[in-house]
């Protein structure tokens, strides 16, 4: 039974480049824990091209989080960097990493974004 | 210092203690040991045989490092004081104490000597808001150690304090039975850690040991090797050049090196409580010390680009392209009790992102950073029409969508009454202040230089460039205040100008975005009676109706402002306006000591004679720390030009000569050098002004 995390790893493997990872270069390995049993990724990222495996290797980034948690972020309501804050996303190796790949994560679904008014104008473009 | 309190820092840890070394916080009281925005003591109290100390003198070794010099007893007679205490503190991941107790008496002396701990562990915020912890205590004692410790959730702090010496410890503190021989020391190293978990970056014990005296900055470059390769300041007047070392020394202390920037360094906001990266800060600071410290603006440049926004949150004012405004690493972050992780609500940092990127390389010709960081200024430049432009007319409006916790004025004057018409009242929401537009005009204007020189993209260019020229037509008109010969401070949502006469106006110039036969109103609107106050320009013109001259930016004078305005004045050609508005800055930086403060009183310089300082809680402060760099700049009228730098001093008389030796830009090392012409007003020529 595949969940929205596993879909995520599926997605970014079969997107293979993604503009939003241009500066990465570098591994970042992710743990995720659910009780007792851990899954693990290993995506390599070489100026935006994405590989991901389950291999078991060093990174230049290793995440650990429970997978309920990382569920969250994919879906966009937990926020990555609040998390690390808390110590409920340890993050070993370079923050760096992480930082430039929590970009790919989505805002917090119904956010609003900037209004857009039609205020009375007497400015014209 | 002038408040009693004593402040050493290193990076984001800081200590602030009262003029014993001792801390005895409450929560509402801004003593005691913090590191990354979390306080990790709030209590450490000295007492020698049940008695607490008296303080003879503080000397301030370097800013990361202090002594104590103590008696025992609580009168104010030390004559006959047969012991000495010395404390010796470094400040670094925690702190390091070396405690020292001389016995000057003829007999030996038994003495029990005690160091108290305890731990609030209160966030920054719940300092200056006063609120309730929510997770749990923890008190131990561990293998001769004192264990303090806060856990709410998956969030742990802690902080652990030791002793080289045999101590008993309980959970309040350490102690010491000794005996004294005559005229014998003893001595015992205490070590305070913070202790972080999961944070990288964050180191689990104090950086300094016993008889560690060289500063070991958090960075790759000490106090030393800093000064010594910034340029040279020679000149006839000792005020310069003390203020000039003084900035220097400053802005070394003001650097800070966030988790993700590998050692490189930024600068930050202030002293003590914003040692964190603010977007608008870091990038006015790096500006202004560009001709002297150009690696500061590729850290923030770095930084920043790295923080950028990439998504619609609401609760952070996040949009993609976005630049932070400020970054905590606090409980109440952590919890999302506050938005700061980072938290993006300013409307000014990100076209002044693209502005410092294109400045950077015109004077490193770095253009290896300008391609690296092509995707974030692409980005930032699409936030100024996609995500900005919230009333679809060409400008940049603010208003925040978090409406509990976030920023309600996203310009640098950002408190509630900035920014109000004539008569006092307060526009509603968004606003559309003046400076934005400028800045956004500037960043179009040398977005379109980087997209050629850098990007390879002359569409890109084109495009912005016709998008800048439309923006300062469509400005040019709606802001104009017709009756007055100014720009108006903002514009409203109904499009009526928000009309004060402000400091704005010199921004506006410095953007560039004034037509040329505006500028001559404008510039002597600046240097009037109603805004010049004889030490500088006002945050908001007198006669006014919220003026007040010690309103924060609503009359106060700001020397960051000043030194902005001053390139402005610059820019379009009046350069002995700008040698005025430099000769009453630097005037006034003699008043304290080289160190200038946020801001100072509006009062007309003919009626107080000094300036009088604003009282705030922060200095030295980033900004006004950058703004001697600036002026010196403005005063030799420095400018890259290709691979050349060209020199066009204009320096006010008072200024015998001036000399700025080995410049580093794409040219290489390059002195500049100027002799004073023009007639101001000043301490030495007290001539009327207009």
């Amino acid at each position: 039974m595949t969940d929205v995390v596993d879909e995520f790893f599926a997605e970014l493997a079969d997107r293979g480049r993604e503009p939003l990872l241009e500066r990465v270069t570098g591994s970042l390995r992710f743990e995720l824990s659910d009780g007792g049993k851990t899954d693990r990724w290993f995506v390599e990222v070489e100026k935006g091209d994405v590989s991901v495996s389950r291999k078991s290797l060093a990174a230049d980034c290793t995440l650990r989080a429970e997978r309920k948690l990382f569920a969250g972020m994919v879906r966009g309501e937990v926020n990555a960097m609040a998390a690390v804050l808390r110590g409920a996303l340890s993050v070993e190796g370079d923050l760096e990493h992480l930082l430039l790949f929590q970009r790919i994560f989505p805002g917090p679904p119904g956010a609003r974004g900037p209004r857009r008014g039609r205020g009375r104008q007497k400015g014209r473009r | 210092m002038n408040d009693g309190l004593v402040k050493i820092l290193d990076g984001n840890t800081f200590v602030v203690s009262d003029e014993r070394g001792d801390i005895e916080a409450s929560l509402t009281d801004p003593t005691g040991l913090f590191s990354f925005d979390t306080r990790f003591l709030s209590r450490w109290v000295l007492t020698l045989n049940g008695q607490r100390l008296n303080p003879l003198s503080v000397d301030d070794l370097q800013y990361f490092e202090t002594r104590f010099f103590l008696v025992p007893g609580t009168g104010t007679v030390y004559i006959d004081a047969k012991l000495s205490v010395i404390r010796r503190r470094a400040v670094g991941n925690g702190f390091h104490e070396e405690l020292t107790i001389l016995n000057h008496d003829e007999k030996p002396v038994n003495l029990t000597i005690r160091a108290e701990a305890g731990s609030d562990f209160a966030d920054l915020f719940e300092v200056k808001d006063a609120l309730e912890k929510k997770g749990r205590y923890s008190t131990r004692v561990d293998d001769g150690k004192l264990l303090l410790g806060y856990v709410r959730d998956t969030f742990e702090r802690a902080t652990v304090v030791s002793a080289s010496e045999p101590a008993r410890v309980t959970r309040n503190g350490l102690s010491f039975r000794v005996q004294i021989e005559p005229h014998g020391e003893w001595t015992t190293d205490l070590d305070v850690a913070a202790v972080l978990p999961g944070l990288p970056g964050a180191r689990g014990r104090p950086k300094y040991g016993r008889g560690s005296r060289r500063a070991r900055p958090n960075m790759s470059e000490s106090l030393e090797q800093w000064v010594e390769e910034a340029p040279r300041v020679e000149c006839d007047w000792d005020s310069l050049r003390t203020t000039y070392r003084r900035s220097l020394v400053d802005l070394a202390a003001l650097r800070f090196s966030p988790p993700v920037a590998r050692g490189q360094s930024l600068p930050a906001a202030g002293l003590p409580w914003f040692m964190t990266m603010f977007g608008r800060d870091s990038i006015f600071t790096s500006l202004q010390a560009l001709p002297f410290t150009p690696a500061l603006a590729a850290t923030t440049l770095r930084a920043l680009g790295e923080w950028q926004g990439s998504r619609v949150d609401d609760f952070r004012d996040e949009d993609p392209g976005r630049i932070l405004h400020e970054m905590r690493y606090g409980e109440m972050a952590a919890f999302e009790e506050r938005p700061h992780s980072p938290y993006y609500g300013c409307a000014d940092a990100t076209p002044l992102y693209v502005v410092l990127l294109d400045e950077y390389e015109r004077w490193t010709g770095d253009t290896k950073l300008v391609r690296e960081l092509e995707f974030e200024a692409r980005a930032a430049l699409a936030w100024i029409d996609d995500y900005a432009d919230l009333l679809g007319n060409g400008y940049i409006w603010y208003q925040r969508r978090n409406e509990e916790t976030g920023l309600e004025n996203q310009c640098w004057k950002d408190s509630w009454d900035s920014i109000s018409y004539r008569d006092g009242r307060l526009p509603g929401f968004p606003r559309a202040t003046c400076e934005l537009q400028g800045y956004a005009y500037d960043a179009k204007v040398r977005g379109a230089r980087l997209a050629r020189i850098a990007w390879k993209d002359p569409e890109l260019a084109d495009r912005l460039e016709s998008e800048a020229a439309a923006l300062k037509r469509r400005f040019n008109r709606d802001f104009w205040v017709e009756d007055g010969g100014y720009f108006a401070l903002a514009l409203d949502t109904e499009g009526n100008q928000v009309d004060c006469l402000a400091s704005n106006n010199g921004h506006l110039l410095w953007s560039g975005i004034v037509d040329k036969s505006k500028a001559a109103s404008v510039a002597s609107h600046l240097l009037g009676r109603r805004l010049f106050s004889g030490w500088g320009v006002r945050t908001l013109a007198e006669g006014e109706g919220r003026y007040n001259p010690i309103g924060y930016h609503v009359g106060t004078v700001w020397p960051f402002d000043n030194s902005f305005i001053a390139w402005g004045l610059r820019r379009y050609g009046f350069k002995d306006e700008a040698a005025q508005i430099a000769a009453g800055i630097l005037d006034a930086a003699e008043f304290f000591d080289g160190r200038l403060p946020e801001a100072f009183g509006g009062y007309e310089r003919i009626l107080t004679k000094y300036p009088v300082q604003y009282p705030t809680a922060c200095s030295p402060q980033a900004w006004s720390t950058g703004a001697p760099l600036l002026l010196l700049r403005t005063m030799l009228g420095l400018e890259p030009q290709g691979d050349h730098l060209v020199v066009d001093p204009a320096l006010p008389q008072t200024l015998g000569h001036l000399e700025v030796l080995d410049i580093p830009g794409r040219w290489g090392r390059m002195d500049a050098f100027g002799r004073g012409r023009v007639q101001v007003e000043s301490r030495r020529a007290h001539a009327r002004r207009r």
